[in-house]
Formats: structure tokens, sequence, C-alpha cells
């Protein structure tokens, strides 16, 4: 199969369908090695040193791994995608682009969601198939889910990289699904977490994933993920369609679509908190205006950029935060 | 239920009787002779609460700079920056603001939202920006720390970042034959000029200020053109002390 690299979660189901092997280029960059170098070739490149980290490391991570096709998402997630996508081009590479339509209707995304299927030469029935398929898989990562919020037993990261790899499968859907697998069956046995400080983590997945462990030294857990839970589409089965699936999925639309599924997770899991990650120089960064305003659980905003571990400023805010969300759990401030 | 706060700062110990929510003793001591003649050094530092003529609490809370000399004997400790970011959450009744506490040798800028410390700045290297500045430089002034304060029109150009320098380029001022007036102010400016960076990440209207240097009126009114409103609270230099009583009595019991 030929791998085809995305900038965020697509309908994976037509890549899929038409025999690719998609390869999230966000969970290449993050997981290599080697990915500050990856951010190095972008800035050596010219990519500004004030833009995202994700978008240098996608660039380096393509050159670097020799992928050649690309689909990227120049609208809902991005905009520094659609330059991303010129210079890529112009290093040879083939982009696709798709645009998650700026007008949230059934309609819209029926369109957009055909453009791309017409552009891999798939019809209907086999993606509907593919999507059947890709949702048992899908269920799976609800379950580690699940086993996070109601069970106690799954941990944040867990929560955060079963769900996160649902963007591409890992590019083998059989051998993710045994992966997922014999995950639940190892969570399963485990004994449930004590009483602890419930959190929610929201925004763009994080370059820093330690946090996940940094915030259990203070008694909390990450009991939510919204961007990842997202990209394993837990809405799946109330959507008939592709159409209808890609239309119940929050993050490419607007802030008040998402704030409304948030705000539905963090009484059903009974937050006590929110960390919004941002990532310096993202447009998301303005969007944690509203997002403090509309949510009325404590929420601290966390700003990562090229570093994949937590600076001791970061950590000194994160540990003033839970300290004093701890009291106020604990006591009747 | 009765609380006991003490606050161990670097000039001063500040301690806070609480009752019912309410402040019903306030004091302070200097630092050394706190350490010299209210503690025994033994297993700890246990502190005597009768010399200190403060009668038994239900709950005792310290807190102040650095952990190990504010971990008295009986006495809960806590972080110095949530002792503060409590004291003013009671004395204003706010939830969100932001906290300026500049004290003797430290500042620190707080945001506070929805009752929660969100990001903090902490200034512990520079004496520059600390209350001290002010005390130096209203020596060579000759100058009382009240009277320096009350200046803050056509200030004069102090650009030094150093205090010590900051000590040599006032001495030149003086020698030019400015007024007394715009040296004072000068003085204020530049503590001001040196304060501001710390606050400029922070996003809100309303700033809270505590720690000595809330009485300096020159400064208040600087910070005054920079926010919707400025708020001093009426016991700045007690906010630690009086958010460790506010701690225990909400929190430890």
């Amino acid at each position: 199969m030929e791998k085809i690299g995305i900038t965020t979660t697509i309908p994976v189901e037509i890549l899929f369908a038409a025999g690719y092997k998609p390869i999230d280029l966000n969970n290449l960059f993050i997981t290599a090695d080697d990915y500050a170098q990856y951010i190095e070739l972008a800035e050596k490149d010219g990519f500004p040193k004030s833009s995202c980290a994700w978008i240098k490391g996608m660039y380096g991570a393509c050159l670097e791994n020799g992928i050649d096709r690309v689909v990227s998402v120049v609208e809902g997630d991005c905009s520094d995608t659609e330059a991303l996508n010129e210079v890529l081009e112009a290093r040879g590479i083939a982009t696709y682009p798709f645009a998650y339509p700026y007008q949230h209707d059934l309609t819209a995304v029926q369109r957009v969601v055909n453009n791309f299927r017409e552009l891999f030469a798939v019809g209907l029935d086999k993606v509907e198939k593919m999507r059947n398929r890709l949702n048992e898989v899908r269920s799976l990562a609800h379950e580690i889910d699940r086993l996070t919020w109601q069970e106690n037993k799954a941990t944040g990261f867990e929560n955060h990289l079963y769900q996160i790899n649902c963007s591409d499968f890992k590019g083998d859907i059989d051998a993710y699904q045994e992966e997922l697998e014999a995950k639940i069956a190892e969570i399963e046995v485990r004994e449930p977490r004590e009483k602890q400080l419930r959190l929610g983590y929201i925004g763009v997945p994080p370059m820093t994933a330690d946090i996940y462990q940094y915030v259990t030294d203070f008694s909390a857990a990450i009991v939510y993920n919204e961007v990842q839970r997202e990209f394993a589409f837990p809405r799946f089965e109330e959507a008939d369609s592709i159409y209808q699936q890609y239309l119940d999925y929050t993050y490419p639309y607007n802030l008040e679509f998402r704030l409304a599924e948030i705000k539905k997770e963090v009484a059903k899991r009974e937050l006590d908190g929110i960390i919004h990650y941002t990532q310096a120089f993202c447009h998301r960064e303005i969007e944690d205006i509203v997002m403090k305003d509309k949510l009325e659980v404590p929420t601290l905003t966390i700003r990562g950029d090229k570093s994949r571990e937590l600076d001791s400023r970061m950590e000194l805010r994160l540990e003033a935060f839970l300290d004093m969300l701890g009291d106020m759990k604990g006591g009747s401030l | 239920m009765k609380a006991l706060g003490i606050d161990l700062g670097s000039r001063e110990v500040k301690t806070v009787v609480m009752e019912d929510d309410r402040i019903v003793d306030k004091f302070k001591v200097s630092t050394m002779s706190f350490y010299r003649d209210y503690c025994k050094f033994s297993e700890g530092i246990v502190v005597d609460l009768k010399k200190l003529n403060v009668a038994e609490a239900d709950v005792k809370i310290s807190t102040g700079y650095g952990r190990n000399n504010t971990d008295l004997n009986e006495f809960e400790v806590i972080n110095e920056v949530k002792a503060h970011a409590y004291g003013a959450i009671y004395q204003t009744g706010l939830k969100n603001f932001i906290l300026l506490d500049v004290g003797g040798q430290d500042v620190k800028a707080v945001q506070i939202e929805k009752g929660l410390i969100t990001d903090l700045e902490l200034n512990e290297k520079c004496a520059a920006s600390c209350g001290r500045y002010l005390e130096n430089m209203a020596k060579v002034l000759e100058v009382s720390l009240e009277e320096l304060s009350t200046y803050s029109n056509n200030p004069v150009d102090l650009n030094s970042t150093c205090a010590v320098f900051s000590e040599s380029e006032l001495i030149g001022k003086i020698a030019e034959g400015v007024e007394v007036e715009r040296l004072c102010a000068g003085v204020n400016y530049s503590m001001y000029r040196r304060l501001k960076p710390l606050l400029t990440g922070f996003k809100g209207h309303k700033l809270v200020i505590s720690g000595g240097v809330a009485f300096n009126r020159a400064i208040r009114e600087y910070l005054a053109r920079d926010y919707d409103e400025v708020i001093t609270l009426d016991y700045p230099q007690y906010n630690g002390a009086i958010g460790s009583c506010y701690f225990g009595r909400k929190v430890s019991n």
C-alpha cells in the first residue's frame, strides 16, 4: 500500500478504500527521536521562528521519511497548512487539499466529502463499507475512554494516545484493532484509581505529552481529552452516513458547537478543572478568550511551543492551579 | 473557630488572628527579632505563642519566603503565592483579578481567574524592583518613604537596570541641580517601569496591589493609567498572613 501523509483527521475512510496507507504526519513528527531536527530543518528552509512547531515538524517529517503525497486540511484546522502545501509542492511532493466547510450543514459537508471521494476515484459503497469497518475499531477506542472516566482505570496518557491514533489507525486497521484489544484486556484488570481531582484537557493535542504524568504528582488525573476524543468519532452511532459523521465532528467547525460538546462532557465526567492547551502562534490562542469566558469550570491555559517537555514555568503554574483546585474540592472555598 | 496565620517575610514577620471570618488581631515584628526572641530551635522551629501574646488557635498556618525556614512546629506550611492569592480574594471579595505584591525583597504578579491562580511571575533576583530600592533611594535623597511616595509629576529620567547603578545615576542628577520633587518622582517612575514587564503577559482590567509598596501613591497613580481599576488592600502588608488564616479556616478543617 502506498503511503500518504495527512495533516489532521480527514475522512480517512476514502484513503483506506482507495488502497492507501494513511500516515498522520503529526504523529510521525512527535514520536520521532530526532523531532527537534525536523523543526530545525524547516527553519533552515525558511519557516519563520514565529510559526507553529507542528507545521514545521510535519514539513520535516515529510522530507525525512520520504513521504511524497500529502492530504492537507486547508480549512477548519489551520490556514498555515495552505502555505505548507505550496512549499511541499515546490519540493515535488503531491498535495491534495481537503477543506472542512465554513458552513456547518449537511449539504456543504456532502459536497466536500464527495469531491474528495471523486479525487481518489472511489465509490460511495466502498467508502460506507470502510466506515463501518473503521467504526468497529473506533468503538474500541471509546472503550478505553470509558475505562478512563467511568472506571478510573486507564490513564490520561493512554486515553490521549489510543484516541489520537484513530486519525490514521497507524496505517494498519487490523493491527491497530489487535493493539487496542490487548490494551483493553490489560487495563480492565487494573484496580481503579483512588479519588482524585478530575481534569479535562481541551484544545489541540499537546507537544508536551508529559503533562498527563505531571498532573498525577498532584493527585489529579486527566479523564477527558477533547480533540483526541473527536478524532475517534465518539458519536458515530448516531450518524447514518459518512456525511453525517463528519458533520457531527466538532473540531473544524465553530466554537459554539465545540463548546456545547465540551460542556456536556464536563458535566458527564464530573470535571473539577480544565487545562486548555494552545500552540504558540496558533489562531486557537485567540479562541481561548471565548473558551475561558464560556466555561464555568476553572480553566488554566498552557501554551506550548517547540519542546516535548513542560518547562519549569508551566510546571509552576500547573502546581499552583492544581494546589488551589484541590483546596476548592476538599474544602468549602 | 480561631485561625492563626504567620507570614515570615524577608524583613518582617506578620501575624494575623481571624475568628469567624473576621480579623481580630494583627501585628508584626522584625524577622530578626522573631527568630531571636520568639522562637526556640529544638526539633524544628517552635514559636512561643505566649511571648507573642497570641492565644492558642484551632488552626495554625505559616507561609513565607522559602519552605524550610517557614516550617514552624505545629504549623501547616502553605505556598506563599497561594497565601497571597487567598488574602486578596478575602480582602476584595473578587474572583478575577491580577495581584501585584511588592514586598521588601521580592515581587509577585499573579493572575487569578475564577478564584484560582492561573499564571504567575516572580522576581526574586533583582533588588531594583523591590521595596528595598525605594528605601535606599529615599535615604540617598534624605526624605522619608512617605514623602518620596507623594511625588509623581515630571519624573527625572533614571535608566539604570541595576539598583546600585541607579544610586550613582541619582546622585548625578542631584549634582545637576534637579529639584527634589522630580528626583523622587524619577525614583517612583523607574520602579514602576521595572514592575510593568512582569504584568504585561496577564490579561485583565483589575489590579490589586499588596505588600509595603502598595502605600506608594505615585506608583499607584502610574499603574492606574494601565488598568480600569487599581485596588489597594486595607492591610496590604498583612495579606499573606490573612490568606493563611483564610486557608486555615476554609480548607484545613
